[in-house]
């Protein structure tokens, strides 16, 4: 997925000499093929990045296309009152591409690690929240997040679990996307990294429809409605805290749309404890797998009995 | 650097003080005195510096940003003198429902920056000297930042980026009044010789009394275009600038004008129309600004 990134990083740089890319000295040998064929587009803003918001912001209001790059951790919580009053306020049409988002710096300990930036961005008025799962919905993204008239959040997580999709596609923001169609009581909705672990669990749960939604701001209420209509449980796995991201955004739709039950799963309201790999800390904040199943099935035994 | 010499808009200070005094008394406001120590270096660039030909979003102008939101009245008043704003904007400030806010604020035509949240608006005006640059427009960006607001990280940030990226269209301009919201500079957090911080970042800096127009063209005068290095001005100002009782009295921060002090604030500052040669007469006869 990184290399679908720095990709289309290229692409739209080179289609339009106005995309600049800056990064806050974030993205080793990321950019070396950028900074090759697109010098000139091309600002490291130092580690200093409440500045290089500001500073983006500046060139939007000029007219350019800033991309700004950072660690999901700093772009956008670091800086997020830059991007609140500097870019949203004003509606500039700014990319922030958040990397590393979740637990991925899972060694690198909480400062590195960014599970409350959805929950974050939500609440900022004018901003779009991309969120793809694999190469292929990161293209999309991209072409979408440019074509966009206003600030978007782009969130990179883990980049190396493979695609989802067997082909291009593109992306109307708000949209959801079907990976599995399902008549069961079952339905789950997944975002980035948490896509291939749903298709995966839903294995288990016969008849279950799996949907990925890239666009978690604006999320279409029409679709997540015709979803909730559709079953009688949603499961939402993010890899993000279950306050305030997409299993709060599908919560808060089908509340006042379609009342549905919704079992949310993602990080507890909590910090890693642990250091490890990231396979570790998934297990830690029980996003593995095995530990999903495990937390659906859970939830499903607390539930007043489903109406056969 | 020369001035570009197709502007001369007539600004006089006391007059401006006076608007300030109008908008503050109209919508019971605090920051009257930090909006003071800027009055003379607002009243210079716009007079002879700012290109805005003549409308305030004119593509192509020189962006003027105010860093340090909080002296907003005082681009305020600027802004009525060249007739931007009327005199309903004045009286009815901070009525509801009106536009202008107590801080920069970027949707007001003629503000650059929504600032006041301080260390914001320097970034976002290198940002603008940046793409001036890229786009080889010629534009200048001049900055005003508050010396309390050079606590802030971020515009050391925005410092050493601009030095770096060589944005000599950059005019940096700091209102040294000495204080800041909780106390004197040196009390809260003691920033030391500025001029000589910005000229270790690369700066080519003056310092200058931030109250003597003259000196204050001057040493805009002095500074070399296209030199690859930003420029600095240290402007020593005193907070509440030309009011016996705020001068240098930091309380002038939070206090509100009443009748009493609104009388004998414009009593220290009598209009002399022949010292702003072309100078607006003042619109309102001072029973309506003290109603």
């Amino acid at each position: 997925m990184r290399t679908a990134f720095s990709q289309s990083l290229i692409r739209l740089a080179q289609a339009d000499p106005n995309v600049v890319l800056l990064t806050g000295d974030h993205g080793y040998a990321l950019f070396d093929e950028f900074r090759r064929v697109c010098a000139q587009q091309y600002v490291n803003a130092g580690i200093a990045e409440q500045n290089m918001v500001g500073v983006a912001a500046g060139l939007a209001k000029a007219g350019l296309r800033p991309i700004v790059y950072g660690l999901s951790a700093f772009v956008p919580i670091r800086v997020l009152e830059q991007i609140k009053i500097d870019v949203c306020y004003e509606q500039l049409p700014v990319i922030f591409a958040g990397d590393g988002a979740g637990v991925v710096y899972s060694a690198l300990g909480s400062s590195h690690q960014s599970t409350e930036d959805v929950a974050a961005l939500r609440a900022l008025p004018s901003i779009q929240i991309l969120s793809p799962a694999d190469a292929y919905e990161l293209k999309a993204c991209m072409t979408l997040a440019y074509e966009t008239a206003g600030p978007v959040y782009l969130r990179m997580g883990k980049a190396d679990l493979g695609d989802v999709h067997d082909r291009p596609l593109t992306l109307r923001a708000g949209e959801v996307l079907n990976l599995r169609a399902g008549q069961g009581p079952l339905a789950f909705l997944a975002t980035g990294s948490m896509v291939k672990t749903a298709l995966k669990v839903a294995d288990d749960f016969p008849g279950a429809a799996v949907w990925s939604v890239p666009s978690i701001k604006p999320l279409s209420e029409a679709a997540v409605a015709s979803v909730a209509r559709a079953h009688q449980v949603l499961v939402v796995v993010e890899e993000h805290s279950v306050l305030g991201g997409l299993g709060a955004a599908v919560a808060e739709i089908v509340s006042t749309h379609a009342p549905t039950y919704v079992c949310r799963i993602g990080i507890q309201d909590r910090f890693s404890e642990f250091c490890g790999s990231y396979s570790y800390l998934m297990q830690e904040h029980r996003l593995t797998a095995d530990d999903v199943q495990a937390q659906v099935e859970a939830f499903l035994g607390r539930l007043t009995p489903v109406s056969s | 650097m020369t001035p570009p010499a197709e502007i001369t808009a007539p600004l006089d200070a006391t007059l401006l003080r006076r608007s300030v005094l109008r908008m503050a008394h109209a919508g019971s406001t605090v920051h009257i005195a930090c909006a003071f120590s800027i009055v003379e270096i607002l009243a210079v660039l716009y007079r002879g510096w700012l290109r805005h030909n003549p409308l305030p979003q004119a593509p192509g102008r020189d962006y003027l940003v105010l860093s340090k939101g909080h002296g907003v009245m005082a681009q305020y008043a600027c802004m009525y003198a060249l007739g931007w704003l009327g005199d309903e904007d004045l009286d009815r400030y901070f009525a509801d429902g009106t536009r202008l806010k107590g801080l920069s604020d970027a949707h007001v035509p003629g503000l650059e920056v929504t600032s006041g949240s301080l260390g914001h608006g320097l970034s976002v005006g290198v940002g603008l000297a940046l793409a001036a640059k890229r786009q080889d427009t010629g534009q200048r960006c001049y900055a005003v930042v508050g010396d309390g607001e050079m606590n802030e990280g971020s515009i050391w940030e925005a410092l050493m980026f601009a030095a770096h990226q060589r944005l000599d269209n950059l005019v940096l301009i700091v209102d040294a009044n000495g204080f800041q919201a909780m106390g004197s500079t040196a009390e809260v957090l003691d920033m030391g010789d500025l001029a000589a911080k910005l000229r270790a970042f690369g700066y080519d800096t003056r310092d200058v009394d931030g109250h003597d127009e003259l000196a204050l063209d001057a040493a805009l005068g002095t500074l070399r275009d296209q030199d690859g290095r930003p420029k600095a001005l240290v402007a020593h100002t005193v907070k509440g600038k030309g009011l016996s009782f705020m001068e240098h009295n930091n309380q002038w921060h939070y206090t509100r004008l009443d009748a009493t002090t609104l009388a004998q604030a414009l009593g220290e500052l009598p209009i002399q129309l022949e010292s702003a040669p072309g100078a607006r007469a003042p619109a309102e006869p001072e029973e309506d600004i003290q109603s």
